[in-house]
C-alpha cells in the first residue's frame, strides 16, 4: 500500500490508483470534470492540477515543481507529495471556473440537474459571482439524439464522459465530439440515434445538465428527491440503485456503485424498470370467492381465513394436497416465510418455484458488464430455500400438469411479476385446484379463477434481500409505502406464519442465517463519497 | 566566404522534382554514406551537428533519438509536413523543388533510428505538392531508395504519404500521431511521449520536413562545413520565409542567426517595404512566437520618443537564443510576417485572436474557451467599443491560459496567448489611444445589446480614461467590491 502526502497529510491508498482518486477517497473534494474512475483518462477539464515535489534536477532535493500536473493523470506512488491547496492550484480552479461559466446559459431554475450538478457546485466553491465577459454568449442547439435522451449542447462542458462511455463501456460508440475548439459540440452521427442497452448510463455520467433523460425531464426537483438503496429486479445479476422518490412515486431510477456486480452502470432495464409499480390497474383491495360472488375482504380477518381454509385442504394425505407457487420476484425472507407457513401446516405439501422468465441471450459489453437472459432477481434464492427445506418440490409446468389431474386442494400462487406471466394453458389446469389464492400485482386469467386474491407490493414498496446468478445476497430497501390498501408481502406472511409485531427483513435473515448460512453475511456495496463518480 | 544555399539548390531548377536532376547533383551519396556506418554512429553524428529540430521548438534531433528505447522491434518515422504556422511555406518550397532531398533524409533518419516504417503526414490543402511527392516517393522505391533491402545493406524501410484534413493541432507531435491513426486530431497526455510509446502504440518519432533535408548535406558535406555555419548553439542554414507589404515577399536561406532587419531589406532577401513605408511589427517566427516592434519606441516607457535613444527590435537575430531577448518564445517556424505603419493594431489583433480560436482543438478548457474569449475581446475592440480594463483582461486570460507550464496538454494555447500577450505588452498605447478616442458610451450600447441589465455590473466601468498627465485608471479594483450603481447614463457621466 503505497503511502502519499497530500495537503501535508499522510494517505495510503490503493496502488496504482491516480492521485485524484486518492484524494476523492481521503475525502478531498478536489474539483474535476472529465475524470471517471471507469472511463480511460483524458485530462482534458484541467481542473484537478496540482503541485507535486520533484527532485531538484541539479541538487536532488525534493522540491516544489515549478508547474501544474493533472492529478487524475499522475499515478500514486511511496512517499509522493502533492499539495491542492496552495495559491496556483486554488489560482487555476478559479480560472478554469471562469471559463467554464462564460458561455454557460445560467438556466439552472429550469435544469434538471440542478442541485447535483458539478458545475453548481464548483462554480459556488471556486467560481466568481459575476461573468467578465460582456459579449455575447455562444448559442449552441438543443439536440433530440435518442429515443430516451435529450443533449441540451449549451450546458455542455465538453469533458467527454459521454463519448468514452458510449465508445468504451457500451461499445457502441454512438456519441462524438464534432467541429473544434469553442464550437464543439457532443453529437450522434446522422441516423444513428444513441439507442444502447446502457445509453441512460450518459445522463448519470454527466457532470452537468446536457444530457438528460427524456422520462425525467421537468419532472422534480434533485433535492426534493430522496434516495433509497435498493436492488433491481430487472435480471438476475443484481444490479444495485438508488430508488430516487418523492411524494409517493419513484421518479427515476439511478445506478449505486457496486464493485462486485455493475460498478457505476446499469442496464436501461433497471433504469426504466419501475413503470409497473405507478400502474393504475394494480390490486389494490383482497377479495375471496364466496357462492360465485367476490366480496371483499380486510386484511385482518384475511389470514385466519387463509389458515383455516388451507388447513382444511392439509387435513388428508398429511398436507400433500397443498401446493405454493414461489415466484423469483419474491425477497428471500418473504419466499422463507410463505414457505415455512405452507410447510407447517402441510407437511408434505409440494414447493414449487415459479416461471423463470428468460428473454434472448446474456449480454456482454467491452468492459464486462452483463445484462443477464434472465429477467427476475431471484432464482437461486428460491432455489436455495426450497434445498433447504426439501421435501417435495416441483417446476412450475410439474405442478401444472399436477393441478390438471385435481391432485392438489387447495395452492397459495404468488406471481408479483412486472408483465402478464400465466399462459391460458397454466391458469386452466391451475383453476382445478380446490381453493387457489393468487397473490399478485395486476387482475390476469388466473385472478379470475382464483378462489381468493391478495394485492401484492412491488420490490419498492418491500424490503428483504436478493440472490443474484452469481449467488451474492444483496439486500434492498422500502422506498414507498405500500399501494393504498396493499400491505406488504413480509408482514402478510409474518403474520401468517405466526410472527407477532413488525416485519423486519434483518431479524427474519438472522432467523434463516441458523440454517442458511449463506444469509449470515449479505453484501452491502460502500456508497461513494460526493462527486467520486 | 559568401553563404552558398543548399537547401534551396534546386530552385528554379528545371525538372528539378525528377530523381534524375537530384542525383546529379550529388542526391543519396549522403544516404550511401550513412548506411555504411552503423546506426550509433549516425546518432551520434547528428548529435555532434547539433542539428535542432527546424518545426519550431528547436529541440536537438539527435537527442531525439536517442530517447527511443533500446529494445524494440517496431519503429515508426513520422515526417511531419503538416506545416500549419500561418506564415510558413518552406516546407512546401522544400517539397514543390527538392522532394528527394527530404526522402533522402527520411532514409538517413530512418536508419539510424531503425525504422520500419516512415510515414509523411501531410497538411489536407497541400494538392499539387502531395502529387509531386508521391511521384518521387514512387521513383525512389524504385530506384531502390526504399523498401527491401536498400541498397544491399539488408535495411528495410516503408515510406507512405498520410493526407491531414487541415488542422493546425495535427502539427503538434501527438495530435498528428492521433490522426495518422485515423483518429480526431487530439493531442495526447504525456507521458508517455512518442519516443515509447507513440504511433500505434509503438516507438516513434517526429521530425520536421526541413530538419530532415538537412540530414543529406551534413552527411555528404561534412560535420566541420555544417558547424561552419549558423551562430554558437544553432548551426547550419535555414529557411526563412517572408511575408506581408515587402517588397519581394518569399523563401530565403540563409545561415541561422541572421537578423529580421536584413531579411526584410536586404538586398538578397524582401529588399524593404512596398512604397517605403516603415514597419510597424513583424511576427518573426510564426504567428506563436510573438511579436517585436518595428517602429521606435522608448527604452524607458514615460520618456518620449526620440530617435537617437530610442530603439526598434529588429536587430533580433533569428537563431534559438536570441529570439528569447526579445520577449520571443522561441524561434518558431523562423516566417516573417511584416505589418507596415498603416495597418490598424487593433486588425492585428483581431487576426490573431480569430486563428486560434478557430484552430484551438477543444481539448483543454482553457485553451478552448480562453481562445475564444480573446477573440470575443478583440471583435469588440475592433468594433470600437473596448475598455482599458480589456487590456489587462487579456493579459490575464493570455497568463492563465498557458504561460504557467502543465496547465493544458499541448503548447497550443501558449502559442495562442503570447502573440496576444506581446501584441498588447508592446502596443498597449496604441490601444489606449485607439479606446480613449471611441463614443463616450460605446461600451454601454454595446453590452447593453446584448443584455439589457447589463449596466448593473460593475465591469461596465472599463470606458478609457486618460488624463493630462497619460495615466489612465483601469476598473479592475471595481471588480473586487461590488459597487450600487445608478442607471446607465449616470454611470457614464461618474466614470468621466
Amino acid at each position: 500500500m503505497p503511502q502519499i502526502i497530500i495537503d501535508g497529510r499522510s494517505v495510503e491508498c490503493r496502488p496504482g490508483i491516480p492521485v485524484l482518486q486518492a484524494a476523492i477517497e481521503a475525502g478531498l473534494a478536489v474539483p474535476h470534470y472529465c475524470y471517471h474512475p471507469g472511463l480511460s483518462i483524458v485530462a482534458s477539464c484541467r481542473l484537478c492540477l496540482m503541485e507535486m515535489k520533484m527532485p531538484h534536477p541539479k541538487t536532488q532535493e525534493s522540491v516544489w515543481a515549478p508547474k501544474l500536473f493533472p492529478s487524475c493523470q499522475t499515478p500514486v506512488r511511496d512517499g509522493l507529495e502533492v499539495r491542492f491547496n496552495s495559491p496556483a492550484v486554488r489560482q487555476n480552479q478559479k480560472h478554469v471556473m471562469e471559463y467554464y461559466l462564460l458561455n454557460h446559459p445560467l438556466d439552472c431554475p429550469v435544469c434538471d440537474k440542478a442541485g447535483e450538478c458539478y458545475l453548481q457546485d464548483y462554480a459556488e466553491r471556486h467560481g466568481s459571482a459575476s461573468s467578465r465577459m460582456i459579449e455575447e454568449k455562444t448559442k449552441n442547439p438543443k439536440k433530440d439524439i435518442g429515443p430516451h435522451t435529450l443533449l441540451y449542447q449549451d450546458r455542455c462542458v465538453l469533458c467527454t464522459r459521454c463519448v468514452r462511455f458510449c465508445d468504451e463501456v457500451a461499445g457502441d460508440a454512438e456519441l462524438a465530439v464534432v467541429n473544434r475548439g469553442g464550437r464543439g459540440e457532443i453529437d450522434v452521427f446522422p441516423g444513428r440515434p444513441l439507442d444502447n442497452a446502457l445509453q441512460g448510463n450518459v445522463v448519470d455520467l454527466c457532470p452537468v445538465g446536457a444530457l438528460l433523460d427524456k422520462d425525467f425531464l421537468f419532472k422534480q426537483r434533485a433535492w426534493l428527491l430522496r434516495s433509497t438503496p435498493s436492488v433491481s429486479p430487472a435480471d438476475s445479476r443484481g444490479q444495485t440503485i438508488w430508488i430516487d422518490h418523492n411524494d409517493g412515486r419513484v421518479w427515476r431510477i439511478r445506478p449505486r456503485y457496486n464493485e462486485k456486480v455493475n460498478e457505476w452502470w446499469i442496464s436501461d432495464e433497471a433504469r426504466f424498470g419501475w413503470k409497473h409499480v405507478h400502474r393504475e390497474d394494480r390490486l389494490r383491495q383482497p377479495r375471496v370467492r364466496q357462492g360465485g360472488q367476490w366480496r371483499r375482504q380486510t386484511w385482518e380477518t384475511l389470514p385466519a381465513l387463509l389458515r383455516t381454509q388451507l388447513q382444511e385442504a392439509a387435513r388428508t394425505d398429511d398436507g400433500a394436497r397443498v401446493a405454493a407457487v414461489l415466484s423469483p420476484m419474491l425477497a428471500c425472507e418473504e419466499a422463507w416465510l410463505l414457505a415455512t407457513f405452507v410447510r407447517g401446516l402441510a407437511p408434505r405439501a409440494t414447493l414449487a418455484i415459479g416461471p423463470v422468465p428468460l428473454v434472448g441471450q446474456d449480454q456482454s459489453f467491452p468492459k464486462g458488464f452483463i445484462i443477464k437472459a434472465e429477467k427476475c432477481p431471484n432464482r437461486r434464492g428460491i432455489e436455495a430455500i426450497l434445498r433447504q427445506l426439501g421435501g417435495a418440490t416441483a417446476t412450475f409446468d410439474e405442478l401444472c400438469r399436477k393441478a390438471v389431474e385435481g391432485e392438489f386442494a387447495a395452492a397459495y400462487v404468488y406471481g408479483g411479476y412486472p408483465e402478464s406471466w400465466v399462459s391460458p394453458a397454466a391458469a386452466e389446469a391451475l383453476s382445478r385446484v380446490g381453493f387457489l389464492v393468487v397473490h399478485d400485482l395486476f387482475e390476469s386469467l388466473l385472478t379470475q379463477a382464483a378462489a381468493a386474491v391478495i394485492p401484492a407490493a412491488s420490490w419498492v414498496e418491500r424490503e428483504g434481500c436478493f440472490m443474484n446468478c452469481d449467488g451474492l445476497v444483496q439486500p434492498f430497501e422500502r422506498a414507498l409505502a405500500p399501494l393504498d390498501g396493499v400491505k406488504a408481502e413480509g408482514q402478510l406472511f409474518s403474520e401468517l406464519a405466526g410472527r407477532p409485531g413488525l416485519y423486519r427483513a434483518a431479524k427474519v435473515r438472522e432467523a434463516m442465517a441458523e440454517t442458511m448460512p449463506e444469509f449470515r453475511d449479505v453484501f452491502t456495496p460502500q456508497p461513494l463519497p460526493e462527486h467520486a463518480h | 566566404m559568401p553563404f552558398e544555399p543548399v537547401l534551396m539548390r534546386h530552385v528554379n531548377v528545371p525538372n528539378s522534382t525528377s530523381i534524375d536532376v537530384y542525383k546529379r547533383a550529388g542526391g543519396y551519396e549522403g544516404a550511401c554514406k550513412a548506411l555504411k556506418m552503423t546506426p550509433d554512429e549516425l546518432v551520434e553524428l547528428v548529435k555532434k551537428a547539433n542539428l535542432r529540430g527546424r518545426g519550431g521548438a528547436g529541440f536537438p534531433a539527435g537527442m531525439k533519438w536517442s530517447f527511443l528505447p533500446k529494445e524494440r522491434t517496431v519503429t515508426y518515422l513520422c515526417v511531419n509536413a503538416d506545416e500549419s504556422e500561418p506564415p510558413t511555406f518552406c516546407n512546401r518550397i522544400t517539397i514543390e523543388t527538392d522532394p528527394h532531398m527530404l526522402l533522402e533524409g527520411i532514409l538517413i533518419a530512418g536508419y539510424a533510428t531503425r525504422t520500419t516504417v516512415a510515414y509523411i503526414y501531410m497538411r489536407g490543402e497541400f494538392t499539387e505538392q502531395f502529387h509531386i511527392l508521391q511521384r518521387a516517393v514512387d521513383e525512389a522505391y524504385a530506384a531502390g531508395y526504399f523498401g527491401k533491402n536498400i541498397l544491399g545493406s539488408g535495411y528495410d524501410l516503408e515510406c507512405y504519404i498520410h493526407r491531414g484534413a487541415g488542422a493546425y493541432v495535427c502539427g503538434e507531435e501527438t495530435g498528428l500521431i492521433e490522426s495518422l491513426e485515423g483518429k480526431r486530431g487530439w493531442p495526447r497526455i504525456k507521458p508517455p511521449f512518442p519516443a515509447v510509446e507513440g504511433a500505434f502504440r509503438k516507438p516513434t518519432v517526429v521530425n520536421n520536413v526541413e530538419t530532415l533535408a538537412c540530414l543529406p548535406h551534413i552527411l555528404t558535406r561534412g560535420l566541420e562545413w555544417w558547424l561552419s555555419i549558423g551562430t554558437e548553439n544553432s548551426k547550419g542554414p535555414k529557411m526563412y520565409c517572408v511575408s506581408g507589404p515587402v517588397n519581394r515577399p518569399g523563401c530565403y536561406e540563409a545561415p541561422l542567426g541572421i537578423s529580421v532587419r536584413e531579411l526584410i531589406y536586404g538586398d538578397d532577401f524582401a529588399r524593404g517595404l512596398r512604397g517605403g513605408k516603415k514597419v510597424k511589427a513583424v511576427f518573426p517566427g510564426g504567428l506563436s512566437m510573438g511579436v517585436i516592434r518595428g517602429d521606435l519606441f522608448p527604452r524607458n516607457p514615460a520618456g518620449t520618443v526620440d530617435p537617437k535613444a530610442d530603439y526598434d527590435e529588429l536587430d533580433c537575430r533569428l537563431d534559438f537564443d536570441d529570439v528569447r531577448n526579445y520577449d520571443l518564445l522561441g524561434l518558431g517556424t523562423a516566417a516573417l510576417v511584416v505589418i507596415d505603419e498603416d495597418t490598424d493594431i487593433r486588425d492585428v489583433l483581431v487576426n490573431v485572436a480569430r486563428f486560434y480560436s478557430h484552430e484551438s482543438c477543444g481539448q483543454c478548457t482553457q485553451c478552448r474557451e480562453g481562445t475564444a474569449w480573446m477573440y470575443k475581446i478583440a471583435q469588440r475592440i475592433r468594433a470600437g467599443a473596448g475598455r482599458l480594463y480589456d487590456l489587462d483582461l487579456l493579459q490575464e486570460v493570455t497568463q492563465n491560459m498557458g504561460m504557467m507550464p502543465g496547465l493544458s496538454i499541448c503548447g497550443l494555447p501558449d502559442g495562442a496567448a503570447w502573440p496576444i500577450r506581446t501584441l498588447v505588452y508592446k502596443f498597449r498605447r496604441e490601444f489606449e489611444a485607439h479606446i480613449a478616442r471611441q463614443a463616450p458610451d460605446a461600451v454601454m450600447t454595446y453590452a447593453r445589446r446584448i443584455n439589457p441589465a447589463a449596466y448593473e455590473l460593475p465591469v461596465l466601468h472599463g470606458r478609457a480614461v486618460i488624463d493630462e498627465g497619460g495615466t489612465f485608471q483601469t476598473p479592475v479594483d471595481l471588480m473586487s467590491k461590488r459597487v450600487t450603481l445608478g442607471p446607465a447614463r449616470e454611470v457614464v457621466a461618474a466614470a468621466d
